[in-house]
C-alpha cells in the first residue's frame, strides 16, 4: 500500500504533488456534484481555470506567495476582510447542510426574534373582539429567528451568502477576463483594432447598465445565470480600459521585441507575457469590482426582479423592509452581512493594491 | 571565397514620421560568409539596430518599412516573405541577443522556463527534454550551477549571468546565423571579456556565422572577421578586420580609430570627431561625412562618393580614392 503510493508519488513528481492532486480531484469531485445546481457548468468551468492558472502557479511559487503574505500581513483590516471572506465562503458551502430549507415557510413561528431577544405579538381574537398580547422569545432553533412566514432567517442568510459569492465570484471572472483580454489585445495591436475595440468599450460603457438588465430581466424572465451573465458581459469596460494602459507600457518592453525576434506569435506574446505581466493589477481590480457586482445583484432582487427560486440578500432585504415596524431583524441581517462583505472585499483589494505596489513600503 | 549565409542588397528601411521621411537604413549592402563574424560599427544612431531588426523583419510598422533591397538568408528573400514563415525562421534559424538582457527578459517567469518555452516553439520535445537542453544550454555559456539557476528569475541574477541566459536562449534551437546587438554595452568592463569568450568559444564549437554589431572597436579587434563601418545610414567602408584597423581608409573610419585612448600616448586630450551625426530627415547632400570631415573637398558636397576597391575585399566609399 504505502509502496504503491510513493511509487505514485514519484511519478508525479513529489509527495507534495500527490496531496495536491488528491485535493484537486476531490475538489474536482465536489464540483461535479454540483452541475445539478444552476450554474454548474459556469462553476465547473472557473474551478478548472481556477485550478490551472491559480492555484497551480500559487503552488509553485510560495516563496513568492510567502513574501506577498507577509506585505498583506501588516495591513491589519485586510487580514480582517480576508478572515470574513474565508468564513462567508465556508458558510456558503457547508451552511445548507446544517440549515433547513430556507424557502419552507412555517406559519407557526413567524415573527420569532433573534435568540435572547423578546418581542411582544399581538393577535386579535375575533370572540372576543380584543387584541391579546404576549410576548416572545427567540428560540435555539432559529437563532437568528423567522420572517413573517415563518421562514428562517439564518438559512436565508446563508442561502444569500451563497447567491452573493456565486454572482459576484462569476460574474466578476467573466468581466475580469473578457476586460483582460480586450485591454491586452487592444494594447498590444494597436493602431486600428486599438480604435475598435476602445469605442466598443465606450459604446457598452455608455449603456445605463443597470437599465439594460432591468430590461433584458423584464424580457428574458429572472435567472441567476441570466443575471450573472449580464453583469459579466457590461462589467468589463473599466477593467479593460486599465489593462490596457498598462499593457501600453508593457508593450514598448524590450521582452516583448525579444520573443518575437525568437519566433513567438501574436497570440503567445499576449497569453504568455503580456497577460502574466498584468495579474496583480488583475487581482487587485477583480477584488475590488466583487463589492459593486454583489450590490448589483442584490439592488435587483430588491426591486423585485431577483430569480425569485433562490433566496438572495436582497430579497430578504425587501420583504424585511416590509416588515420594518414589527420585526426590525429581517432587514437588519441581510443589511448586516452585505454592508460587512463590500466592506471585506474592499479591504482585502486596498491591502492586495498596496502589497503588489513595489514602491509602497509597507 | 567561400559561401554567404547572408547577403544584404541595397537595404532601405524608412521611417515615415510625421517631421518628414527618417532614412535610417539607405542602401546598405553586404555579406556574412557562413562561419564568420561580421561586425557592423558605426556611432549611435546610424542604422545598425535597424539593419538587424530589418533582417528579421521587426522594424515597427507604422512608422517603418522596408521600402527597397533585398536580405537573402540561403536563398531566400526575408525582405519578401510572409509573416507566418518569417516567424518560423526567426528564434530557430537566425537568432538575436539584445542589448540590455534585464529588459529583454520577462520579469515574471524563470530563466529555465522561458528558455524551455523558447525550445519547445520550435522544436517538437517533452518538456523535460527541453528542460535538460536548457540546462545543457546554460552550462555551455558559463553560468555555474545550471539545474539551480534555470530556477531563477532575471532579477536574481547578475548583469553577466543574466546576459549569458540571453545567449543561451537565442542558442535553444540552434540558430545558424546569430545577431547579437550589442551584447556588450550594458555589462561592465569584465563581464564583457567573458562575455565576449562566450562568443568566440560558441563560433568555434558551434561554427555558427555571427553578425555582431557594436561601436566599440577594440571589441571588433577580439571578434570580427569582416568589419562593415556605418554612418548615417550608409556603409563607408568594408574590409577583412585586421585589414581595417590597421589600414583604414575613409576618414571616418580614421577617426572613429583615432578616438580610442592609446596606452603609450601619455598625455594629451583624447582626440575625437568634430560634430554630430546629421540629421536623417534633411541630410546633407552628396557624401553624408563631408561636413565633419577634415579632407572634404568640393565634389563631397555634391555627388554621393562610388564605391572603390582600394584592395582585395576592402571597399570604400569616398572621393579620395
Amino acid at each position: 500500500m504505502t509502496k504503491g503510493i510513493k511509487k505514485l508519488a514519484r511519478v508525479v513528481g513529489g509527495m507534495k504533488n500527490l496531496v495536491f492532486i488528491l485535493l484537486a480531484v476531490l475538489w474536482g469531485l465536489t464540483l461535479l456534484l454540483r452541475l445539478f445546481e444552476p450554474l454548474g457548468y459556469l462553476y465547473l468551468a472557473l474551478g478548472i481555470v481556477f485550478l490551472i492558472y491559480v492555484v497551480w502557479p500559487l503552488y509553485n511559487s510560495r516563496r513568492l506567495v510567502g513574501y506577498y503574505w507577509q506585505r498583506v500581513k501588516r495591513n491589519r483590516l485586510a487580514v480582517l476582510g480576508l478572515a470574513f471572506i474565508l468564513f462567508l465562503i465556508l458558510l456558503a458551502v457547508f451552511g445548507p447542510i446544517f440549515t433547513p430549507d430556507p424557502t419552507a415557510a412555517n406559519f407557526e413561528q413567524k415573527n420569532l426574534p433573534p435568540v435572547g431577544f423578546t418581542t411582544s405579538e399581538s393577535i386579535y381574537n375575533p370572540q372576543t373582539a380584543q387584541f391579546n398580547t404576549r410576548l416572545v422569545n427567540g428560540t435555539r432553533e432559529h437563532p437568528l429567528g423567522t420572517d413573517n412566514k415563518g421562514r428562517d432567517l439564518l438559512a436565508m442568510i446563508i442561502s444569500g451568502a451563497r447567491v452573493s459569492l456565486q454572482v459576484g465570484l462569476l460574474a466578476t471572472g467573466i468581466a475580469v477576463a473578457l476586460g483582460t483580454l480586450i485591454g491586452v489585445v487592444s494594447a498590444y495591436l494597436g493602431g486600428k483594432m486599438d480604435n475598435i475595440l476602445m469605442r466598443l468599450t465606450d459604446i457598452v460603457m455608455t449603456f445605463p447598465f443597470f437599465l439594460l438588465l432591468v430590461f433584458i430581466v423584464f424580457i428574458f424572465g429572472p435567472s441567476l445565470a441570466f443575471i450573472v451573465l449580464i453583469i459579466g458581459l457590461t462589467g468589463w469596460t473599466g477593467v479593460a480600459r486599465l489593462i490596457r494602459s498598462e499593457a501600453l507600457s508593457l508593450r514598448t518592453r524590450e521582452f516583448v521585441l525579444a520573443s518575437k525576434a525568437l519566433g513567438a506569435s501574436d497570440g503567445r506574446i499576449i497569453l504568455a507575457h503580456l497577460v502574466p505581466n498584468v495579474i496583480s493589477l488583475i487581482i487587485v481590480i477583480a477584488t475590488l469590482s466583487i463589492p459593486g457586482v454583489i450590490m448589483a445583484e442584490a439592488a435587483l432582487s430588491f426591486i423585485g426582479l431577483g430569480d425569485p427560486a433562490v433566496t438572495s440578500w436582497g430579497m430578504v432585504l425587501r420583504a424585511g423592509q416590509q416588515s420594518l415596524d414589527t420585526s426590525w431583524w429581517v432587514a437588519v441581517a441581510p443589511g448586516a452581512m452585505l454592508f460587512f462583505t463590500v466592506l471585506a472585499f474592499n479591504f482585502v483589494g486596498d491591502g492586495l493594491r498596496d502589497a503588489f505596489d513595489p514602491r509602497s513600503n509597507i | 571565397m567561400k559561401e554567404a549565409i547572408l547577403k544584404v542588397r541595397n537595404l532601405k528601411t524608412y521611417f515615415f514620421t510625421r517631421r518628414g521621411i527618417v532614412k535610417a537604413v539607405d542602401g546598405i549592402s553586404f555579406d556574412l560568409v557562413k562561419g564568420e563574424c561580421l561586425c557592423l560599427v558605426g556611432e549611435s544612431g546610424c542604422g545598425k539596430t535597424v539593419t538587424a531588426l530589418s533582417i528579421l523583419g521587426l522594424v515597427d510598422s507604422p512608422p517603418g518599412r522596408v521600402v527597397g533591397g533585398e536580405i537573402f538568408y540561403d536563398s531566400m528573400d526575408l525582405a519578401h516573405c510572409p509573416a507566418d514563415q518569417l516567424r518560423h525562421i526567426r528564434g530557430k534559424e537566425i537568432a538575436v541577443v539584445f542589448q540590455d538582457a534585464q529588459s529583454a527578459l520577462n520579469p515574471v517567469f524563470t530563466i529555465g522556463d522561458q528558455i524551455v518555452e523558447q525550445i519547445r516553439l520550435h522544436l517538437e520535445l517533452s518538456h523535460g527534454e527541453a528542460r535538460g537542453r536548457a540546462i545543457n544550454l546554460l552550462k555551455e555559456v558559463g553560468i555555474p550551477s545550471p539545474e539551480e539557476a534555470a530556477g531563477y528569475y532575471p532579477h536574481q541574477l547578475s548583469g553577466g549571468m543574466r546576459q549569458r541566459a540571453m545567449i543561451a536562449m537565442s542558442l535553444s534551437c540552434d540558430p545558424r546565423l546569430l545577431i547579437a546587438d550589442e551584447p556588450t554595452t550594458a555589462v561592465d568592463v569584465t563581464i564583457k571579456a567573458q562575455i565576449i569568450d562566450v562568443f568566440l568559444r560558441l563560433k568555434k564549437t558551434r561554427k555558427m556565422s555571427l553578425l555582431f554589431i557594436t561601436h566599440e572597436l577594440g571589441i571588433v579587434s577580439e571578434i570580427g572577421d569582416r568589419i562593415v563601418v556605418m554612418y548615417a545610414g550608409r556603409v563607408v567602408e568594408t574590409a577583412p578586420a585586421a585589414e581595417l584597423l590597421d589600414n583604414p581608409r575613409h576618414p571616418y573610419t580614421s577617426g572613429l580609430i583615432n578616438c580610442l585612448p592609446d596606452i603609450e600616448q601619455k598625455r594629451g586630450r583624447l582626440e575625437s570627431i568634430p560634430g554630430n551625426v546629421p540629421s536623417l530627415i534633411n541630410p546633407p547632400g552628396g557624401c553624408l561625412f563631408h561636413p565633419r570631415c577634415g579632407r572634404a573637398m568640393a565634389i563631397c558636397r555634391k555627388k554621393q562618393p562610388p564605391p572603390v576597391n582600394v584592395k582585395d575585399g576592402h571597399t570604400v566609399f569616398c572621393h579620395l580614392y
